[in-house]
């Protein structure tokens, strides 16, 4: 570990982008629409990954960030005309002081009590979206027909891919600097951290911008994707599940894991429904992610890891060496 | 103001129930149980299984849902919590996805649409434009009984004093000899029985959908979480606390409040004063 | 266990890079269209079946478009707002279906509606009655012109029941004052917004309080001795999410004043076994053909073959979207005939002018026609474009009745109530209540 970044990493993540945005030409465009899905999961994910795996701040309400960034762009566009090439930036604005919001409680509390607090604030946003001005947000239905910024499968894949990409690219670089593994030293021992004379406050702040900023791009450009938006969609407990899940079982605080994590999630739901159309999709669904995450709570990364290690071998795949 | 009185001591008591089985785990495990809303689940759709649907008598459905959450307790603890020891997140994660997991399993059994619980016990009367029914009233005096039962069962007995020991100290009991892992397995077991007691009575308070177990879970962290956690007593005054504050808010304020005032209270004391307003403070 | 998990995750995690979806390839002879709807829902599982036997009927007449047979690819949205997209793009990009038949509920609906208009897909909606899909098609006709829907609307709904509060409540049980309780929903607030405003000036009726609630509230009894403070003479209730809570804790408690309004649970045949009896009394606004509806022949075939082929599974009998599906895809492939298949320009002039008329005993009883792009309705002095073609100006006979009444007896009886032509009971108020 350290500051480093080898060739053979970036070497790595090159052909990782070659390898998708090669990808159009050999699959159809059902194929790219789950993919579209998966890049923005991937960057809720990741957004999650550098807040709670990095700090251990595990926020159990990231849709309130999310919530922040999509509805302030769908009510400056929607309802007040505003274009889009300024709201997407209010909003990420937006999400950026309602991350400063969520980081006061880390102030003072960690661990379970923090989780709560967050769920809470997804709770509250859910129900003041509803009963607050819904003549703005829409209330219950929320909005439909928001201005999408591309048409097509294709268009949308590759633009989702570069986004999620360069999202991706650059949390990771983050992460291998110094700043990344003194997040890491805080989900440690935070007291060791502050002893050794870093600015912990600072750290955690930096990392809570981070990652709301992250989150406030991803729903504000995913909102201009779907074209519409509803609070169930958003502030709900399942889809809290559904990043949290596509962390871990990536592999938590890797910012890699959660990538990979959140095209399984994704692939493994669209692949079940020509078997299960109905309802049991989700129930094997939610089995799988149970089975995995207890066998290995540390992910998907992990699990390779330990594999790679067992054969004895270097560099089997390519997901693993990124990961190193 | 008497209607008010009587339906917030109603509906506190309510909330009391639901909340008793999670302050158990939290205050032996110090662990979030996400899935113990899924007690409530389970033993109101077996209630509604075997009484509705198949006519069996209440008392046998009773104790069948009970057991269902009893034994869905168990199987929590010996499959998910055990195998990951020691870490709070991993357990608090695993039972959210269990939670999701029960929900499916719910709507591919019974469907997504909402079902009716008859009241368990039958009858109704008036107190000014209050109306009081006995299941109601069941509920209330049944959750001040349990309660009471387990204060005295966590005091007095040598089980329950085990429970205790190994609440305060894990590692401390299980030096003087207790087997721990039997505690917290019998533990689990009675949050679960608990829970599934409570969800017949929420369920016929309300309904039964593949939902419902998100807003006792709601509840049932807030009355812990601000009551503070291992306070029994903590707990059952918070949980008046929010009855009252809903019913207020209700009949005098403005009806779609009643949520936002709970989340502001759970974020309110979490901010301010962590260990809860009755808490022992050992964060 | 490990080895299988191991060997599962080496097979799987290539995924990400090397994905490759077996379309399956389009047999020649087929003409494929699709479902979206929740298959775990009365609502869902009802569209599905309604026009799973419009199509049997089909393909067994010896098919459509010079031939072919009919295949439908249904793809669950679970009610879920983002599974209702990614289902919409399912049929779209994987499936390639030429024809969408919909049971999606109200914010499903809007959801996948940009997709819609991105694929151009024909698309009948059968369950949703949210005006705000209407409205699109009011503001910008040309890209949303592939849409239509078969149950009318909520202004339809509101209307009505303005006319019963005006003809029933106020004058036949003389009631004057009224405290209207609204679930906290954009349905609610919608329907509410109408009915306060037409209420006194049209039925002479006085809305003396408004409590609007949040859908979780678990208690209802302060709500309800509120309401019975305010002097009103009856509750006006909104309710469509949890609407089973309110009403079963209505007839729990006894609420010493009569109940009607809106009451989404109460539209199906399974809301006595869903309320294990306990919702006697209630009453609601319903689409046609509701609960206790008398059908004409035609829609009577299809209920007794709906009943014979699913009869002993939830549903067991169709809710008035089961019939809409029917006679919608009836109608979808009557206008892709004329048309020579779905392409827009062609296929939505065809289905506007699909138009069935079901007659009972010699008269007009129900109808399936479109409002057409323009046409203004009389009453509410607003269009309807590619909405069912509805009345709810008197005497009901040029249109389908835009809703009925229904009330559940405490003895589980369901009857209609109002309008008088479509009535099989009369309106009673429950036992408890003095009158």
């Amino acid at each position: 570990m350290g500051a480093l970044v080898t060739k053979r990493q970036l070497a790595l993540w090159l052909l990782f982008a070659v390898v998708m945005l090669a990808l159009p030409q050999f699959v159809s465009n059902g194929t790219l629409r789950i993919i579209i899905f998966a890049n923005f999961l991937a960057i809720f994910a990741m957004s999650w990954d550098f807040l709670s795996g990095k700090t251990g701040y595990i926020s159990f309400g990231h849709p309130f960030l999310i919530g922040i960034g999509a509805y302030a762009t769908a009510i400056l566009s929607y309802r007040f005309g505003v274009p889009i090439a300024a709201s997407i930036p209010l909003a990420v604005l937006a999400t950026m002081i309602g991350g400063t919001l969520f980081f006061l409680p880390a102030l003072r509390i960690k661990g379970t009590y923090f989780a709560l607090v967050t769920l809470a604030f997804m709770e509250l946003m859910y129900q003041l979206v509803q009963v607050i001005r819904p003549d703005l947000t829409g209330g219950t239905r929320g909005m439909s027909g928001i201005k999408t910024l591309l048409s097509g499968a294709q268009p949308n894949f590759y633009f989702s891919f570069l986004l999620m990409f360069s999202i991706a690219f650059s949390l990771w670089l983050l992460s291998r600097t110094r700043l990344g593994t003194a997040l890491d030293a805080i989900s440690m021992n935070e007291e060791a951290v502050s002893g050794s004379g870093l600015n912990t406050t600072k750290l955690k702040l930096f990392a809570f911008m981070v990652s709301a900023a992250t989150a406030g791009i991803g729903g504000a450009f995913y909102v201009h994707y779907l074209g519409s938006i509803a609070p169930r969609a958003l502030f709900d407990i399942n889809f809290v599940f559904t990043i949290i899940v596509s962390a871990l079982i990536g592999g938590a605080s890797t910012i890699i894991g959660p990538m990979f994590g959140a095209f399984f999630m994704t692939f493994l739901l669209e692949y079940l429904r020509p078997v299960l159309p109905g309802s049991e999709r989700y129930l094997v669904y939610g089995l799988i992610a149970l089975v995995l995450y207890v066998y290995q709570p540390k992910g998907i990364h992990r699990i390779i890891e330990d594999l790679r290690k067992g054969m004895g071998g270097r560099g089997k795949g390519a997901a693993d060496g990124k990961a190193a | 103001m008497i209607q008010i009185l009587i339906q917030g001591f109603l509906l506190s008591g309510l909330y009391a129930l639901i909340a008793v089985g999670f302050t158990l785990i939290f205050s032996v495990g110090r662990v979030l149980n996400l899935a113990y809303g899924a007690y409530l689940m389970l033993g109101g759709y077996a209630y509604f299984y075997t009484v509705q649907q198949l006519g069996v008598p209440k008392l046998p459905g009773f104790v069948i849902a009970v057991a269902t959450g009893a034994l869905a307790g168990l199987a929590m603890y010996q499959f998910l919590v055990k195998r990951l020891k020691g870490d709070h997140v991993a357990v608090e994660i695993s039972t959210l996805i269990l939670a999701v997991v029960i929900q499916a399993a719910i709507v591919l059994l019974f469907n997504e649409s909402s079902k009716i619980l008859l009241p368990i016990v039958d009858g109704v009367w008036r107190v000014g434009s209050a109306s009081v029914t006995n299941n109601i009233l069941t509920a209330m005096v049944a959750s001040w009984f349990i309660l009471g039962g387990l204060m005295l069962f966590v005091k007095r007995t040598h089980l329950g004093r085990a429970i205790q020991a190994v609440s305060m100290d894990a590692k401390g009991a299980m030096i003087s000899g207790i087997n721990t892992d039997r505690i917290n397995l019998t533990t689990w077991a009675i949050s679960g029985a608990l829970g599934a007691t409570a969800g017949v009575f929420f369920a016929s308070y309300t309904q039964l959908n593949p939902s419902m177990w998100v807003s006792p879970l709601i509840i049932a962290v807030a009355v812990v979480i601000v009551g503070g956690i291992g306070s029994i007593v903590g707990s059952l005054i918070v949980a008046h606390i929010i009855g009252f504050m809903e019913i207020i808010t209700s009949s005098l304020i403005a009806a779609e409040l009643r949520g936002v005032f709970t989340m502001l209270l759970i974020i309110g004391v979490l901010v301010l004063r962590p260990q809860g307003l009755f808490g022992r403070g050992d964060l | 266990m490990r080895k299988i998990t191991k060997r599962h995750l080496m097979t799987v995690l290539p995924l990400g890079v090397a994905l490759a979806w077996s379309g399956a390839a389009l047999a020649q002879e087929t003409v494929k269209i699709g479902f979206i709807g929740s298959f775990a829902s009365d609502a869902g599982g009802l569209t599905m079946r309604g026009a799973q036997i419009a199509i049997d009927e089909l393909n067994e007449a010896g098919g459509v478009l010079g031939g072919k047979k009919i295949e439908m690819v249904a793809a669950d949205d679970g009610e879920d707002v983002t599974e209702g997209i990614k289902a919409y793009e399912y049929l779209a990009e994987t499936e390639k279906v030429q024809f969408i038949i919909s049971g999606s509920i109200d914010d499903v609906s809007l959801g996948w509606l940009p997709r819609m208009t991105e694929y151009k897909i024909p698309t009948l909606d059968t369950w949703t009655s949210s005006i705000l899909i209407i409205d699109k098609l009011v503001e910008d006709f040309e890209t949303h012109k592939m849409y239509f829907m078969n149950v009318a609307t909520d202004e339809a709904l509101a209307t009505l029941y303005v006319d019963f509060g005006k003809d029933v409540l106020a004058g036949q049980m003389g009631w004057k004052k009224t405290v209207i309780l609204q679930e906290d929903t954009a349905f609610g607030a919608a329907i509410n917004g109408l009915v306060t405003q037409l209420l006194a000036p049209e039925a002479g009726i006085e809305v003396v309080d408004t409590i609007v609630y949040d859908t979780a509230t678990v208690d209802f009894s302060p709500i309800f001795s509120r309401a019975v403070d305010s002097g009103a003479d009856f509750i006006y209730i909104i309710a469509s999410v949890n609407s089973q809570v309110v009403s079963s804790q209505y007839v729990k408690l006894q609420v010493p004043l009569a109940m009607t309004g809106v009451n989404v649970a109460a539209l199906g045949q399974e809301y006595w076994e869903d309320t294990g009896g306990a919702g006697g009394g209630i009453s609601t606004l319903s689409p046609v053909p509701s609960v206790g509806f008398a059908l004409d022949p035609q829609s009577q075939a299809f209920a007794d073959k709906y009943v014979a082929k699913y009869g002993n599974e939830r549903p067991k009998f169709p809710h008035f979207n089961g019939f809409n599906a029917y006679f919608g895809i009836k109608q979808a492939f009557a206008a892709a005939e004329e048309a020579g298949g779905f392409e827009v320009d062609k296929w939505v002039p065809a289905m506007e002018k699909q138009d069935i008329k079901l007659e009972k005993d010699g008269q007009m009883w129900m109808r399936y026609g479109f409002w057409q792009p323009g046409e203004k309705e009389e009453r509410t002095g607003r269009t309807y474009p590619h909405n069912i073609r509805f009345d709810i100006t008197p005497p009901y006979d040029d249109g389908a009745p835009s809703m009925v009444v229904v009330q559940w007896y405490e003895n589980g009886e369901a009857k209609v109530v109002y309008p008088p032509k479509y009535a099989t009971g009369e309106f009673q108020v429950p036992s408890w209540v003095k009158k």
